[in-house]
């Protein structure tokens, strides 16, 4: 291979693992990589191949930058579905994101749950509530095959609003954790 | 150095940690180098070979030179040159300026307090001798 088609390629595999960057920002990233690998074997008289392999992968280079983003877009976001992503992410990488991550999951999980249940109510009301046998709670939220016949319910039509506010407090808190890590881990470049 | 070699998978951790140091300084250092004036991406590279032992994988140095402009803390502009392709030339903005002082500052806070601390570990070395 010339030394014109190895930075050609190099480039196309740049500008492939950029991805989901704008174009403007991918090619923005490419230019200057290019300049880069031009200037630093102009400079050094080294061979264009072994500048490349001080760069590393074109994959890698790329993942760099995708991961920058990623958690940038992820500590101002409030997507569930994109939090996740950058905590799973950051799961890879190291102890502290596999713990973001799972706490993620568990307090989406909870919250959803939490609303799901005030749903129900106004569906199934007589199937959702929260029972209560000899003075202790036997079993809350939303049932399929209904509960013991010697509990009663207790909360009637209130659980709507209860659940719906410890759904979204739930909510809210896993989102604002998940973003406070993203922040963090943005301070400790280190591990990214 | 007795007990280095009776326990030679230690030595693999300081490594990476080492590693991950130079990293986390890295950020600190792209900013320095930018303290007198503007340059573009390998005469950074080359100012901190040159400045520091910070001998890094050049790739690093892009993707945290396009994080920390995103931050606000560097701006870019492309300036045609001799080579006959422009090149990406950075400088701090005041937000950079401010921010790398404070870096400095408590990064000499912090690497002062630590040496003292490591002080006794120096003094037992020698005693071992």
């Amino acid at each position: 291979m010339t030394a014109e088609t190895q930075i050609d390629s190099y480039l196309t595999a740049l500008r492939l693992h950029l991805g989901p960057l704008t174009i403007a920002e991918r090619e923005e990233i490419v230019r200057e990589i290019d300049a880069h690998v031009r200037d630093s074997a102009e400079e050094s008289g080294a061979s264009v191949e072994s500048v490349l392999a001080r760069l590393g992968s074109a994959e890698e280079l790329a993942a760099q930058y995708r991961d920058g983003l990623l958690i940038r877009k992820a500590s101002r976001s409030f997507s569930p579905l994109l939090l996740l992503r950058a905590a799973l992410r950051l799961a890879t990488k190291s102890i502290f994101g596999i713990f973001v991550f799972f706490c993620g999951v568990f307090g989406y999980s909870f919250g959803a749950g939490f609303v799901i249940v005030a749903l129900a109510k106004t569906i199934v009301p007589s199937h959702t509530g929260a029972w209560v046998q000899d003075g202790q709670v036997v079993s809350a939220g939303a049932f399929i095959y209904g509960v013991s016949p010697m509990a009663h319910e207790v909360l009637g039509l209130w659980i709507i609003p209860l659940g719906l506010i410890a759904g979204s407090f739930t909510l809210l808190l896993t989102t604002f954790l998940i973003r406070t890590s993203m922040q963090v881990s943005q301070r400790l470049q280190s591990r990214l | 150095m007795a007990i280095q070699r009776a326990q030679p998978n230690q030595s693999e951790q300081p490594d990476r940690w080492e590693a991950q140091l130079r990293k986390g300084a890295l950020e600190m250092a792209a900013l320095a180098s930018l303290w007198q004036g503007r340059l573009y991406g390998l005469e950074i590279i080359r100012f901190l070979e040159n400045h520091s032992q910070l001998a890094l994988a050049e790739g690093t140095i892009y993707p945290i030179l396009n994080r920390l402009k995103t931050e606000g803390l560097l701006t870019s502009e492309w300036v045609e040159a001799e080579a006959g392709h422009p090149r990406k030339y950075y400088s701090l903005t005041d937000a950079g300026r401010l921010r790398l002082r404070q870096m400095a500052e408590a990064w000499t806070s912090f690497s002062g307090g630590l040496s003292r601390l490591l002080e006794p570990v120096f003094a037992m070395k020698e005693n071992h001798q």
